[in-house]
């Protein structure tokens, strides 16, 4: 193949097909991916990993795929759908990866917008979705499916099996000896200002739009993720995160191909954590609320755990709270605190670091919201070293990220390589980078409304630079607002704040354009199911155990702390929560209130539950409340009830200073 | 995707017409306890590779009849017929070893044990070495695990239970218990599976995920399938064929759709003075 491929590897390396015939030659036996089948981890090295794929791609071409077709990839985290990706790419194909637990509607919106003629796909479910709403894409031709179980009875004229296609190529290659050669060519063919990939954008607004992006976008911006950090071959990672996102596409897929690293797949969306552990990433990226969970469920646990060890657990947390960070920077540190923390790590940091998945991370990146200063610090004081970053689809993930030894957690860091920053007039963060994207697909209005002609793209984030030259953001641009008093309020810093208590899972602030601040809540039901069993509390439904009185007061408790946590800060004081109320069920992505990636929609909830906000801001003790909620089938339900509202103090402002302008 | 080339599952009944031959046949069975009649005269076949439903009230008899068909139960009268060969007296291990397994109404596992070991027992009766060999784990034993264990993880990943391996079962959701359950008896490697109630309890999410279960097992294991459900909308969707028992008499036996428009089904059901 060396001889065949010279040619491709004589020029330059500007697409990622390019790269992964350079890592079949250069290290063709170094895993380039690994997958749990069957409980037992499996490797595929760089040259198998080349052999599928072209297999694969030849396969594609025998059943009628040509160049500039899109198609689809859906489902979990598998080698074989990443292997599509490539293979889609080599034919000069555009994958457009969609979120997996999208419902069919929204998946049919993708690819009817997408004009999708293939769809590779992960299991009975996805081509379950897709079938059932086949008459809204008259342009999908073909579904090619990875799992085979349950779809042995499916009529099979325009299904084929993942293993199918690849026989189909394998047959070609053994009767048709230009095959190969055909085959290489075709890489050859694609330009670096070629269409790489094409990611819908879950958008907290809208219907989600197709971003473009090139394979210079990626490729730049993949190189600069790898420099950054030093990652190479020897580095492994856990794709766990959804395929069609951004920072999976870019950290599992091109980064992987340009660093030659080394991706685990884990074994079920379910296993992920057991999965960690025995991998052992050294590289891992997760949002934040990964890292919250993960706290959640040590937190749990050492509830459970007896007399000695829970506190050896506080105590030596409470050093690694003294010193555990400065010793991660490499600040200087009294000899006692080191000498402890030395101990703490064999007693507590490291077999907690293990239990988490975290014995040989070198970095770990979060991003896609803030995260709880709290919540940041407790994983650095551990000894794991936590950055954060900020990003987009629309920049090929990178705007800024955190230079070792200057992690803050209230910043998001200094510019990424590459990239320029300015904030505008009105305190939205705008860049400029190599890894702009090309536009959105179909939807010229919404590229004007956000690249300007001379490539500054908007990011709809409000921010400023401190004093240290790294990046602060305090929220969507659109979300800051300010009381009726003139005060400037961020909702989603409050919103942050209260999630970093394990008890609240999700939080919705309100305030704008009324004289206080209130909240909606929303428990965890893990971390407070199991305080009701430990204290005999009995429940029928997450309803119930929202509205108990108990849980109640407990919830007020930690709305307390944060109220005096945040009159201690002179441009928060004026933000202390004056009213909230507990929801009586989970926010959740099927109705709407969530996107798929989780985050709040803020716009919607608030018009969602007019009568409780309304009741917030008129004294009402308490609020009848119904609305329909729809289940993971699809199937619409009521959910009735009332809603109490608690009244919380206000703690006096240490200095009457009101909140300055976000941009100063 | 052009609506003349739909892709739908080939429908449960026309797959039932292609497959056909008598697995089991139960005739004239009678079967009581002191003076309670639970089972009288009853006779119905099932076919190879058919999902075929027992329904009835409570008390109808339906599981004395699942306990008769695996050999629990000793019928007084009737015969039954199983892959050709009739047999009056029978044991559930011997029907164990003859291709019969079940699950059970109240979940019926080693609470301690965790979900790998649970669906490992299901093995024993396939386990070909001897005890002291398996305890030194040596060449062939060694191996045979090995060839067990690899069938379980198959199972595990069918019934997407890969995230509970390791759990001690006791510790586990009714419902994912309930899917143990199936899996151990699907390690058995059955010719015809006998299960009793198994959405009891269950909700929407999980019975969906069971019926599917049940569905791909029959298709791709070719194994027959005798339930017994009240679920009456997973019944009609799932069975090719249903008996409907009434104080121990058959009063009814066709494909849902006939089953549905009999009058003494609906009365059964509705209630009539007797």
């Amino acid at each position: 193949m060396n001889s065949k491929s010279s040619a491709v590897e004589a020029g330059p390396l500007d697409t990622l097909p390019k790269v992964l015939l350079r890592n079949a030659a250069q290290y063709a036996d170094r895993p380039a991916m690994r997958h749990k089948d069957y409980g037992i981890w499996q490797t595929w090295t760089w040259k198998g990993l080349c052999d599928e794929v072209r297999a694969f791609a030849i396969g594609l071409k025998k059943i009628g795929l040509q160049r500039g077709d899109a198609v689809s990839i859906i489902g979990d985290n598998r080698p074989r759908l990443y292997a599509a990706i490539a293979a889609v790419q080599s034919l000069g194909g555009v994958p457009v990866p969609v979120y997996q637990d999208a419902v069919a509607d929204e998946m049919a919106y993708v690819l009817e917008h997408a004009e999708v003629r293939f769809a590779v796909v992960g299991d009975q479910e996805q081509v379950d979705k897709i079938i059932s709403v086949a008459e809204r894409l008259p342009k999908l031709e073909r579904i090619v499916y990875d799992e085979e179980r349950g779809l042995a009875t499916y009529d099979p004229a325009r299904l084929h099996s993942f293993k199918h296609v690849q026989d189909l190529g394998r047959e070609e290659m053994r009767t048709n000896s230009g095959a190969d050669a055909w085959w290489l060519a075709e890489i050859a063919n694609g330009k670096g200002g070629d269409v790489s990939v094409m990611l819908y954008t879950s958008g907290t607004t809208g219907r989600p739009k197709g971003v473009m992006l090139t394979y210079h976008n990626i490729i730049v911006s993949a190189a600069n993720g790898n420099k950054f950090d030093g990652f190479g071959p020897h580095d492994l990672l856990l794709a766990y995160l959804p395929m069609a996102w951004v920072g999976d596409h870019i950290f599992s897929y091109a980064q992987a191909y340009m660093g030659a690293m080394c991706v685990c797949c884990p074994e079920s969306p379910e296993t992920v954590v057991e999965d960690r552990r025995e991998i052992g990433p050294t590289y891992f990226f997760a949002p934040p609320r990964v890292f919250e969970n993960l706290l959640t469920q040590v937190m749990v646990r050492m509830e459970d755990a007896g007399w000695l060890k829970k506190h050896m657990f506080q105590y030596f947390l409470e050093v690694a709270r003294r010193s555990g960070e400065q010793i991660l920077d490499g600040r200087p540190v009294v000899l006692r605190d080191r000498l402890l923390y030395r101990l703490g790590d064999l007693l507590v940091y490291a077999p907690l670091r293990n239990r988490m998945g975290f014995s040989r991370t070198r970095v770990a990146y979060t991003a896609g919201e803030a995260i709880g200063p709290e919540l940041f610090r407790f994983y650095r004081s551990l000894g794991v070293n936590l950055k954060q970053l900020y990003g987009q689809t629309e920049a090929s993930v990178y705007i800024t990220m955190q230079p070792d030894g200057e992690v803050y957690p209230d910043t998001v860091g200094r510019p990424a390589p590459d990239v320029e920053i300015k904030i505008a007039d009105n305190g939205e963060v705008m860049f400029k980078s190599p890894g702009v994207f090309l536009k959105y697909y179909k939807n010229e209005a919404a590229t004007k409304q956000t690249k300007t002609p001379d490539g500054w793209v908007h990011t709809g984030d409000a921010g400023f630079f401190d004093q240290r030259g790294h990046l602060k953001i305090i929220d969507r641009a659109k979300d800051v607002g300010r009381l009726n008093g003139g005060a400037l309020i961020a909702p989603k810093y409050l919103e942050n704040r209260i999630k970093f208590f394990p008890e609240v899972r999700e939080a919705v602030a309100f305030g704008q354009g009324h004289d206080y601040v209130t909240m909606f809540i929303n428990i965890d039901p893990i971390s407070v199911g199991n305080w009701a069993e430990r204290n005999n509390v009995s429940y029928a439904s997450y309803q119930e155990l929202a509205g108990h009185p108990r849980v109640e007061e407990i919830v007020a408790k930690r709305v307390d702390e944060l109220n005096e946590a945040l009159s201690q800060e002179p441009q928060m004081a004026g933000s202390q929560i004056r009213r909230f109320l507990i929801l009586p069920k989970e926010l959740d992505a099927d109705d709407g209130e969530l996107t798929r990636t989780q985050k709040v929609r803020r716009s919607f909830i608030a018009e969602r539950y007019e009568a409780l906000i309304t009741a917030l801001y008129d004294g009402a003790k308490e609020r009848q409340l119904s609305i329909e909620v729809t289940f993971e089938d699809g199937r619409k339900g009521k959910i009735d009830g009332d809603v109490r509202i608690v009244d919380m103090k206000i703690y006096p402002n240490p200095s009457t200073e009101p909140l300055r302008e976000a941009a100063e | 995707m052009k609506a003349d080339v739909e892709t739908r599952p080939v429908s449960a009944s026309a797959a039932a017409k292609a497959r056909g031959d008598v697995l089991l046949s139960v005739d004239n069975v009678s079967l009581s306890f002191g003076g309670v009649r639970a089972l009288r005269d009853v006779s119905f076949d099932i076919r190879k590779g058919e999902i075929r439903a027992i329904i009835g009230p409570n008390g109808a008899g339906k599981t004395s009849m699942l306990n008769v068909i695996n050999g629990f139960y000793h019928p007084q009268g009737g015969i039954i017929t199983f892959k050709g060969k009739r047999r009056h007296d029978m044991r559930p291990y011997l029907a164990a070893s003859q291709g019969i397994a079940r699950t059970f109404q109240n979940v019926a596992l080693f609470r301690g044990m965790s979900t790998l070991d649970n669906i490992m027992t299901g093995r024993t009766l396939k386990m070909r070495r001897g005890i002291l060999a398996q305890a030194i784990y040596w060449g062939a034993s060694q191996r045979e695990e090995i060839r067990h264990r690899k069938a379980v993880e198959h199972i595990i990943d069918f019934l997407e239970i890969k995230h509970i391996r390791k759990t001690p079962v006791g510790k586990l959701p009714y419902g994912l218990q309930k899917r143990v359950e199936l899996g151990r008896a699907l390690a058995t490697e059955p010719e015809l599976l006998l299960l009793d109630e198994p959405m009891a309890g269950m909700n929407l999410e999980e019975k969906q995920d069971m019926s599917r279960f049940i569905l791909t097992v029959r298709d791709t294991f070719d194994t027959t399938i005798a339930l017994i459900e009240h679920d009456m909308g997973v019944v009609m969707d799932l069975s090719d064929r249903i008996v409907v028992l009434d104080y121990g008499r058959k009063i009814a036996d066709g494909t849902p759709g006939e089953v549905q428009r009999n009058q003494a089904v609906i009365d059964a059901y509705l209630g009539i003075p007797h």
